[in-house]
């Protein structure tokens, strides 16, 4: 049996709760609840682990995001702005709504969770029937990254991304990239051009911002010639 | 469009220890409004404010809360104290009689409240007179009496505030 939402759900006795959701609470409730702590530790350990595998599997906003960006990429709609992606803003915004929380006396961060507002308001659909105008946020996004900013929500505002994007070690799975007699690189640049956030595998830092969604690897396994320098590594 | 009002503070399921702690603790994750089996808890919405929007709300006139004590163990944050079962420890709120709007209290038979009060014969009693009378330590809050309070607006309303005894 599933209930709950993105900001806590349950799959049988299994609980998993979204790490900024957890964590505003400890810090402004100054208690660290047994249960919280364990069904926090899960989506951790799997970030630890596998990376923000959450943000492209499992995130509705990303799937939406996902799916306008390919339309507006179809009809070679132009973007207004054109910043390269960087993370810091998205850090700055999660440490400002992080401080907000306990002087305000609520999870201020979930306010503006795209994941958390657009499964609570599913849920409303279902038991209630109704939604909310919070879903508004959706349009908001959407419509800013189709002619603002490129993937704008998830590169460069996501507070719940950036929390969980914190989680990596050197041991997290990675794009990794190899250059060598048995993979040969034609530098053809499709695994960047297959980046809807703008990273570019072939070289320089692509984490914490890069979610392990694969696209660049897909692109680059359907060139024919070559080695296929691009795969996922521990 | 669901819009909430709220003109008082709102009653908050069972289990909440008080409103300032519920605030900090509850993630808005909807758990408790979807075990409801009575559909008695619903969401806040925009419109009641930023600080309480998405928390559960209970709004006894439409439908109270029935202590089937289902929505305390699945909250994930501790915002509902888990271990709470028995619904007489319950406090979401206290009963307040308005004594010039009261059937009984005007002299008409009515034992509505009184009859239907699960902490029965405890949390509301009836004096001498019949008239109902609710006992502040007893009432856990529910809302069942402003439920059923034949008067409109009820002559009996909960309002929410309080620790779990």
């Amino acid at each position: 049996m599933l209930t709950g939402t993105l900001y806590s759900f349950a799959v049988g006795p299994v609980w998993i709760t979204d790490p900024l959701s957890g964590f505003q609470v400890i810090i402004s409730a100054f208690a660290a609840d047994r249960i919280l702590l364990v069904s926090m530790a899960i989506p951790i350990v799997f970030a630890l682990v596998f990376g923000r595998v959450f943000c492209g599997w499992m995130c509705p906003q990303n799937t939406i995001s996902e799916i306008f960006d390919s339309l507006a990429d179809r009809i070679m709609l132009k973007r207004l702005l054109n910043p390269s992606p960087s993370p810091k803003i998205r850090y700055m915004i999660m440490a400002l709504l992080i401080l907000l929380a306990p002087l305000l006396g609520f999870p201020v961060a979930n306010l503006i969770s795209a994941p958390g507002i657009i499964s609570v308001q599913a849920a409303n659909y279902i038991y209630a029937g109704s939604v909310g105008v919070e879903l508004g946020l959706l349009g908001l996004i959407v419509l800013s990254e189709i002619f603002l900013v490129r993937r704008l929500w998830c590169n460069f505002v996501c507070p719940q991304g950036a929390f969980l994007g914190l989680f990596r070690t050197g041991k997290t799975l990675k794009v990794y990239y190899r250059e060598d007699e048995e993979h040969m690189c034609g530098k053809c640049y499709e695994c960047a051009t297959a980046c809807q956030f703008g990273l570019n595998p072939m070289g320089g830092k692509i984490y914490p911002l890069c979610h392990n969604c694969g696209d660049c690897i897909t692109a680059c396994e359907r060139i024919k010639a070559g080695g296929k320098p691009l795969s996922f590594k521990f | 469009m669901q819009v909430i009002r709220m003109s008082r503070k709102p009653v908050r399921p069972p289990g909440v220890h008080s409103e300032k702690d519920f605030l900090s603790k509850c993630i808005r994750c909807g758990k408790c409004l979807q075990v409801c089996p009575y559909k008695s808890i619903h969401m806040a919405g925009f419109f009641d404010g930023l600080s309480v929007m998405g928390s559960p709300v209970i709004s006894p006139r439409e439908t109270p809360c029935y202590l089937c004590m289902k929505c305390p163990p699945v909250c994930p944050s501790g915002a509902l104290d888990r271990t709470l079962k028995d619904k007489k420890k319950v406090r979401m709120g206290t009963a307040s009689i308005n004594k010039k709007e009261c059937l009984a209290w005007q002299d008409t038979l009515c034992r509505s409240c009184y009859q239907s009060c699960p902490i029965f014969d405890e949390a509301i009693t009836m004096d001498e007179n019949l008239r109902p009378v609710v006992d502040e330590r007893k009432c856990v809050g529910c809302g069942i009496c402003e439920n059923v309070c034949p008067v409109d607006p009820a002559a009996i309303v909960v309002r929410a505030g309080g620790d779990n005894r």
